[in-house]
């Protein structure tokens, strides 16, 4: 192959992968709602137990880059809020909660309202007011006693 | 526990710039060199085949994959005194803010692994004589390094996950309760 057709391979590399990164940066920290009527118990997971407003619960691995920074985050917004908890689970060696809530990257969040069921999934770390708000939504929905 | 003490997110970038350089320019060298070449009296029509295991060796696109590898294989087995980390301590930290994020060194070391398991099936294929594997693995490791240097994106961490479900990695511990 002569050297301009490889050059000009190399460039289109680049490009491509500049463009890839660009999306997947995009779908970082992306929310969905979630429909889900079965509620989780904490004893599953192996952590303490679940908030009494909402719970952010996270999914981590010993080899993922980005969950001390979003453990922090969460754990600050856990702290600023009345009955909200943040549970951080580690799945480096429970690949069967891996399977069972369909993790396929880490940071992974859930929240979960007051009766532990999954209201959203917030895929890569996601920003503080991201989080904000879908802990806001969930609480004004909550019943006001 | 030192060897888990946190580390400079800047360093492991630092490294993937380097490494991803170095990637695009092997992956250049290979596609000009003796992993693509056409050989019309060659039964399948590439020459790589047909030319000897050192002809293969002495390629430069498979010398500077080669190079990657070996150091890939250090970043894999002594973290602490890979030479891009030393160059990136000794060199540029000093001229840098002080830092401000630390990460664990784990999740940078799995990633080298990665990226020495995806060269060196390329460097093997390639000695087996097969075409193109030398240009293709060198192009799969740059993407990995240059998401790494530029979107700060760990694909290798993200394929932990992935790894782990299929049952290739990590411990089968179910039985914690």
């Amino acid at each position: 192959m002569d050297l301009t057709l490889a050059l000009v391979i190399a460039a289109a590399l680049l490009a491509a992968t500049t463009a890839v990164g660009l999306l997947l940066r995009r779908g970082q920290g992306r929310v969905r709602a979630v429909d889900s009527a079965a509620s989780i118990d904490p004893r599953t997971l192996g952590t303490g137990p679940l908030g009494e407003n909402a719970t952010l619960l996270q999914f981590s691995t010993e080899l993922c880059s980005r969950c001390p920074g979003v453990h922090r985050l969460l754990s600050a917004i856990a702290d600023e809020r009345t009955g909200v908890r943040h549970l951080d689970v580690d799945l480096t060696h429970r690949p069967d909660l891996a399977q069972r809530f369909r993790v396929l990257q880490t940071p992974t969040t859930l929240v979960l309202d007051r009766t532990g069921t999954i209201r959203t999934r917030i895929a890569g770390a996601p920003t503080r007011a991201v989080v904000e708000t879908e802990l806001d939504r969930l609480h004004e929905e909550a019943p006001h006693v | 526990m030192s060897e888990n003490a946190r580390i400079d997110v800047r360093g492991p970038r630092f490294a993937a710039s380097i490494t991803a350089v170095l990637l695009l320019i092997a992956t250049v060298l290979s596609l000009i060199g003796v992993a693509t070449a056409h050989e019309t009296s060659s039964p399948n029509g590439w020459l790589l085949p047909q030319v000897s295991v050192v002809a293969r060796i002495v390629d430069p696109g498979f010398l500077l994959l080669l190079v990657i590898a070996l150091l890939f294989v250090w970043g894999v087995a002594s973290p602490r005194t890979a030479p891009w980390g030393v160059l990136f301590r000794r060199v540029v930290r000093p001229r840098l803010s002080p830092p401000t994020e630390f990460e664990d060194p784990r999740p940078p070391r799995f990633a080298q692994g990665v990226g020495l398991f995806v060269t060196a099936v390329g460097l093997v294929l390639h000695l087996a004589g097969v075409p193109w594997a030398l240009p293709i693995a060198a192009a799969m490791a740059f993407v990995a390094a240059f998401l790494n240097a530029a979107f700060g994106l760990c694909l290798g961490c993200q394929l932990y996950l992935v790894l782990q479900r299929v049952g290739l990695i990590g411990r089968r511990g179910t039985a914690s309760a």
